[in-house]
């Protein structure tokens, strides 16, 4: 008889987020769960808006990705009224877009896994984190933190705000680009391509580092599923195109416009957390799929611009086409972080950049629809809105959610060659290293000091024989 | 320069995340000195050391979760900031003391002299639209006269005390 698991909110301080292992009478781990505590109501809220202020409301969901929503949004709202920005406004997102992904790809490689790359993974725990990592290596991680910074500033230079932009709108860009703006947009991204150059041999070089030192990674964390990213062209695009859905055989199974999601993307609720989880449905089957820079780098026929071309050439000679492997992300995440540099500086050379920035828009009741790909992958904004430009309805789809079911398949496949022994301190770095591949969205409010971000709980026969935390 | 930064960080939108950002509202409605800065950040991490200019004080409030009753202020000085020397699994991890550590360690220059976190506990994280629970709602006053009280430090004595 299974017995019922309470966990009594009051004397719990609740983690960012949970992994259930559930084991079987040997021990052995049968099922992982990875259950987020996200945030609820978001899409509830938004019903009764004036549609046009959805761009800026929605960017502040999060506060680590807030421009893949503000996009997300505007061209929802462009879909939603029919039009088409202009060259400008089309290229002035984009380049605010670059600047989003420069900033959180540097993060995530470098401030998240930084510390996997400099130490490896047998460091002293403590030590190994970016702290650490400052004092082992100071140049690296200065280059690291200026690389943010400069997509930081990109993004603030035509988003107009430090934390949540507010410069798109329905039609376009609120404002065509200015002198002053164009001048330091100019220094930064011609910083940002010299600065990538240098960061990319060193980084390329620690991560081939890693994989070496440790061929567990390549072996073990090998998670066969669909995937699915954007293409335009058959290349990368992360603010415009098409999805494709590739096979974990590699095989180009379906590619459709944003508008046609619902047909074949089906969310599921389930039981252990307020997250829906979310499968391909091509072809009569249901499937388990993937999104972010893997996937990117799978479903792409190659890059845009020629530094990242011959990244990527290297990348996929070296993993093959599809590639499964989750600690790979951030050999992809490298990728598009010299790809967003180069693509920066070559929207500055467009003179299209400097023309008018939009048309009017204006909502005469229906659906819209528009996507981007988030730094974490596929994000979906979906609004009903009347004709008074009231929203009636709001459905999103992020990039967490869709991976939660590869997720729990790479940490019971980490669980499984990590359980054994009673060494809860390895058991929970290995779990951890999985987690951040995926670098997931949690509840967005969770930077609140003292807050436990992860728990791990083990059950059998639906009993909790441990349960695995980090003492403050 | 700026004697003194005060850098709210919360999210507007999330019950009890609110906290800092009902209190920079507060705030930049009292006359501060001149030398006081004030700042809204969404999330803390590593933003905060593009902000710092080598101000002598630097006040950091933000909700927290400490495992006191809703509504408790913690006013921290450096000593006293939990660290977080774990690793972080998402870019949602990076703690206030990790930007600083680095910030003294890289960019020394910038990095303030005397660093306090004023943390208000909080109850609920997880609802977007919700109101501040009434706990937090009832603090506010008090943490923003703790944030002046610190403030008070820095201050020329000839500047206006509210």
């Amino acid at each position: 008889m299974a017995k019922t698991i309470n966990i009594d909110p009051v004397t719990r301080i609740e983690g960012h987020a949970r992994i259930l292992l559930e084991c079987n009478d040997a021990g052995s781990v049968e099922e992982a769960f990875f259950i987020v505590n996200e945030l609820r109501g978001f899409e509830r809220i938004l019903v009764g808006m004036e549609a046009h202020t959805l761009p800026q409301i929605t960017a502040r969901i999060c506060g680590v990705c807030p421009t893949a929503h503000h996009l997300a949004s505007a061209k929802a709202l462009d879909n939603a009224a029919g039009v088409e920005p202009p060259p400008a406004g089309k290229l002035m997102r984009e380049l605010m877009y670059m600047g989003h992904m420069i900033h959180s790809h540097a993060l995530s490689l470098y401030v998240l896994a930084g510390p996997d790359l400099v130490f490896g993974l047998e460091g002293a725990a403590g030590t190994q984190n970016i702290v650490g990592m400052v004092e082992k290596d100071p140049e690296l991680t200065k280059k690291a933190l200026r690389m943010r910074s400069l997509g930081q500033k990109i993004n603030e230079v035509i988003g107009g705000r430090g934390i949540h932009p507010v410069t798109a709108i329905a039609g376009g860009i609120s404002a065509k680009l200015s002198d002053s703006q164009f001048g330091k947009l100019q220094e930064l991204t011609t910083e940002a391509v010299t600065l990538v150059n240098e960061l990319a041999p060193v980084t390329k070089e620690l991560l081939l580092k890693l994989l070496d030192d440790n061929p567990v990674l390549l072996d073990k964390l090998n998670v066969p599923s669909w995937y699915l990213g954007t293409v335009k062209g058959g290349k990368l695009n992360v603010y415009d195109g098409d999805l494709r859905a590739m096979d974990e055989n590699g095989e180009i199974r379906a590619e459709f416009p944003t508008a046609d999601y619902a047909k074949f993307l089906s969310e599921k609720a389930v039981s252990r957390s307020y997250a829906k989880e979310v499968y391909l449905n091509v072809d009569g089957g249901e499937h388990m799929y993937r999104v972010s820079t893997l996937a990117r780098m799978n479903v792409v026929d190659g890059m845009e611009t020629p530094l990242a071309q011959k990244e990527f050439e290297e990348f996929r000679s070296r993993f093959g086409r599809p590639c499964h492997n989750a600690i790979l992300q951030m050999y992809c995440k490298l990728v598009e972080l010299v790809y967003s540099c180069e693509k920066a500086s070559e929207i500055m050379l467009n003179p299209e950049l400097r023309g008018e920035s939009r048309v009017a828009a204006q909502f005469n009741g229906g659906k819209g629809i528009g996507h981007v790909e988030a730094p974490r992958g596929v994000l979906i904004h979906d609004y009903d809105i009347d004709d008074a430009g009231i929203v009636r309805g709001a459905n999103m789809i992020i990039a967490t959610q869709q991976n939660t079911a590869a997720i729990n398949k790479s940490l019971k496949e980490g669980a499984v060659n990590m359980l054994d022994g009673n060494d809860d301190e390895k058991m929970l770095n290995g779990l951890e290293f999985v987690v951040r591949c995926y670098d997931p969205c949690l509840a967005c409010s969770t930077h609140a000091v003292g807050r436990m971000e992860l728990d791990v709980e083990i059950t059998r026969g639906g009993e909790t024989v441990r349960r695995i935390r980090r003492d403050r | 320069m700026a004697k003194a930064l005060v850098v709210c960080i919360g999210n507007d939108l999330v019950a009890d995340d609110a906290v800092g950002y009902q209190i920079y509202n507060r705030l930049l409605k009292h006359a501060l000195p001149e030398e006081v800065r004030v700042l809204l950040l969404g999330v803390g991490g590593m933003a905060l050391i593009e902000e710092l200019k080598g101000e002598q004080l630097l006040v950091v409030v933000d909700a927290v979760q400490l495992g006191s009753p809703a509504g408790t202020i913690h006013v921290l000085d450096w000593e006293q900031i939990p660290g977080n020397d774990l690793r972080p699994v998402s870019g949602h991890g990076i703690g206030v003391r990790e930007a600083l550590q680095v910030c003294r360690r890289l960019y020394p220059e910038r990095a303030a002299e005397d660093i306090y976190l004023v943390g208000i506990e909080g109850s609920c994280f997880d609802q977007v639209g919700a109101p501040l629970t009434k706990g937090v709602e009832d603090a506010l006053p008090d943490a923003v006269s703790e944030i002046l009280r610190l403030l008070e430090t820095v201050s020329s004595p000839d500047a206006p005390a509210d």
